[in-house]
């Protein structure tokens, strides 16, 4: 009865187009006042604890450096080496896209935030090139979805908060994965290039390679700070995040000087290196204090920030959701019945991809892992599945649900980008979903692809 | 939005101004304790509680700001089938649930708020009365309930059309549709209005 209300009430808001948020924490709220004896008073202390969880404190941190690496021009030259490596393959401007949304998903924790930055650069790229608005758009739309399986990813942050698994594993876990998806999808290109008998690019000579390499270094570098020093034990992954915004904010103003008061004043690439070097800490040192209230600045600052609340929001909701449930005692009782229905793992699985495809198509990701993830988690460890591997099938379930309507993030903005209309879009990504697909198949039955790599640097896991 | 009058620019930026600094400060924060663990081998105790009341502030401070810009996502497949006029009824509908959820947090907040300042008790770390660092929620909550409320009456005067992000394009895009079909229909050649 309670839960019955419980989701009805969460429906038929969602339905009238109330903000997710406030149909998640509504229908939360409604169904304490009527059918428990908590306070409000617990309520609001419940919806506070949210921002004061550690391990959530790194969602900021991530979309501040994806935005301050956006506007910055790290990711136009994340593109420039990308397509000197590939570029000149059969398809190869689409691949190279493909293969630097894999370099920004690697430096960036979200996916929208990776359509933007490389699809608002390459698409009209693409279309100049002789490829077709909705191959360009349809290409993007997956491939920005890599945002949340190559580590960092704010998804995974969230998972690993819902369920108290380490983010640094996960992080780890996420990256064979991501490099089979984004081959995946380099592979479809390839096929549909010839077919379609799209023009080449000449191939790049090794010195453009060499220098576009050394001009995106600065950029790739973040990989190293972020992963690097999750597990070289030098920061917890919140403290890696907010350095690497840290980072990515000097980057962007003092090293590409593509916003900021040092703006459009590079060096003369004549003089001597140690001169250049000299010269650019010394301005970078005077320049500081403006640059950390120049107007550019506080741009990234606002719209990460505003992004980050519509998030948090959405997740401080969902937690309360999320504690009705518990209360309810409903993931015990789900646990109870798969356990003695005698599902197989295998069984579970498919129904565990069923059910987050459909939540997919009306939630926003955070929002499922943390309502879905206490309820999984308890059944799948004692299926014998490993936590993380759950973790990583759910999140390719995300990203799935990320490019399907009506609710698709990454549609929304692919639609931004491009101003071609939702409906477009979603026909464009149609048959590069197909891919995500037979992917999240094989991510579901081969586990060892998320297993191996963390079990690896970390040792098995204990459970 | 929020840039007509005078005072409408000044909310706007002080609203701005506030997220952004509350931004930077936490990103600050954490990463000088990284710096101060590392060069300096010290670390402050209330760095932590110092970030996390910073990032609650922000959240609770912006989701009205969140309301006010169309920042929040929702699901609208469902409305669109209907005429304007159902439409913008739906949409106050979606106004009234959001006026009642932050009436009964805000009430909720209030309530915990004031049992706190009872208590008089401090902070963990921080030197601060506990009561001050959690008013963020009734005053993040009363915000939000004055922007649903002032959507409302947007809604009502044709100002605003709903309340989810790309309301306003998707309009446009509609309109932008609607124009193409009617030339087509009269047989007129002139550009479409953006």
């Amino acid at each position: 009865m309670t839960i019955a209300f419980l989701f009805i009430a969460l429906f038929s808001l969602l339905l009238i187009g109330v903000p997710i948020a406030v149909s998640l924490g509504l229908s939360s709220v409604l169904t304490i006042m009527f059918f428990s004896h908590d306070s409000l008073a617990s309520i609001a202390l419940k919806f506070f604890e949210t921002m004061e969880h550690y391990t959530l404190l790194a969602i900021p941190f991530f979309i501040l450096s994806s935005a301050f690496l956006s506007t910055g021009g790290v990711a136009r030259r994340l593109i420039r080496f990308a397509t000197a490596l590939v570029g000149h393959m059969h398809g190869g401007l689409a691949m190279s896209s493909v293969l630097a949304c894999m370099f920004f998903a690697a430096v960036s924790g979200s996916s929208p935030a990776t359509v933007v930055a490389i699809g608002s650069i390459v698409i009209a790229g693409m279309v100049k090139a002789g490829y077709s608005k909705e191959f360009a758009a349809g290409v993007i739309c997956n491939s920005g979805t890599l945002g949340i399986l190559i580590p960092p990813s704010i998804v995974m942050v969230v998972y690993a908060a819902a369920t108290d698994t380490s983010v640094g594993r996960l992080f780890m876990a996420g990256v064979i994965p991501g490099l089979i998806a984004g081959l995946m999808l380099m592979i479809g290109i390839y096929i549909a290039a010839r077919y379609l008998k799209i023009a080449r690019l000449p191939r790049a000579p090794f010195s453009e390679i060499w220098a576009s390499f050394r001009d995106a270094i600065w950029g790739l570098l973040l990989i190293v700070v972020i992963m690097g020093g999750i597990y070289g034990g030098i920061f917890t992954p919140t403290e890696a995040a907010a350095v690497a915004a840290v980072y990515a904010f000097l980057v962007a103003l003092f090293v590409y000087r593509d916003m900021g008061p040092l703006k459009n004043r590079t060096a003369d690439p004549d003089a001597p290196f140690i001169g250049r070097f000299a010269k650019g800490c010394i301005e970078s040192v005077l320049y500081l204090p403006v640059g950390m209230v120049h107007e550019d600045t506080r741009k990234v600052l606002l719209e990460a920030g505003k992004m980050t609340i519509m998030l948090l929001f959405i997740i401080g909701n969902a937690m309360l959701f999320a504690h009705v449930l518990t209360t309810e005692r409903i993931p015990h009782a789900i646990t109870e019945t798969i356990i003695s229905a005698g599902f197989e793992p295998w069984m579970f699985l498919i129904i565990v991809n069923i059910i987050l495809l459909i939540a997919g198509n009306f939630m926003e990701p955070s929002a499922i892992l943390l309502i879905m993830a206490p309820i999984l988690f308890p059944i799948a460890v004692k299926l014998g599945i490993d936590p993380i591997h759950l973790g990583i099938i759910m999140v390719v379930n995300m990203e799935i649900g990320l490019i399907t309507p009506p609710v698709g993030l990454n549609l929304f903005v692919t639609s931004g980008i491009t101003g071609m209309s939702i409906l477009q879009v979603v026909r464009a990504a149609f048959p590069w979903l197909m891919i995500l697909l037979v992917f999240l198949v094989l991510v579901t039955y081969v586990p060892i692809l998320s297993t191996f790599l963390p079990d690896l640097v970390f040792g098995k896991a204990i459970s | 939005m929020g840039g007509g009058s005078r005072l409408g620019r000044f909310v706007n930026a002080i609203e701005e101004g506030v997220i952004a600094f509350l931004f930077a400060a936490m990103t600050l924060v954490t990463f000088s304790q990284v710096v101060a663990r590392y060069v300096f081998n010290s670390g402050a105790v209330w760095a932590v509680e110092l970030t996390t009341n910073l990032f609650a502030w922000m959240v609770l401070f912006g989701i009205s700001y969140g309301v006010k810009v169309n920042a929040h996502l929702g699901v609208d497949a469902f409305v669109r089938l209907f005429d304007s006029r159902k439409q913008r009824i739906f949409a106050l509908v979606a106004v009234a649930a959001g006026l009642v959820y932050a009436g009964i947090l805000f009430a909720g907040s209030w309530e915990y708020v004031s049992k706190l300042y009872k208590i008089g008790i401090e902070a963990e770390d921080l030197k601060i009365p506990r009561w001050i660092l959690k008013m963020a929620l009734p005053i993040g909550l009363g915000l939000l309930f004055f922007r649903f409320a002032q959507a409302g009456w947007m809604i009502v005067t044709g100002r605003k059309t709903g309340l989810l992000i790309g309301d306003e394009a998707q309009d446009a895009i509609r309109q932008h549709l609607k124009n193409m079909k009617d030339e087509s229909e009269s047989g007129g050649t002139g550009a479409p209005p953006r």
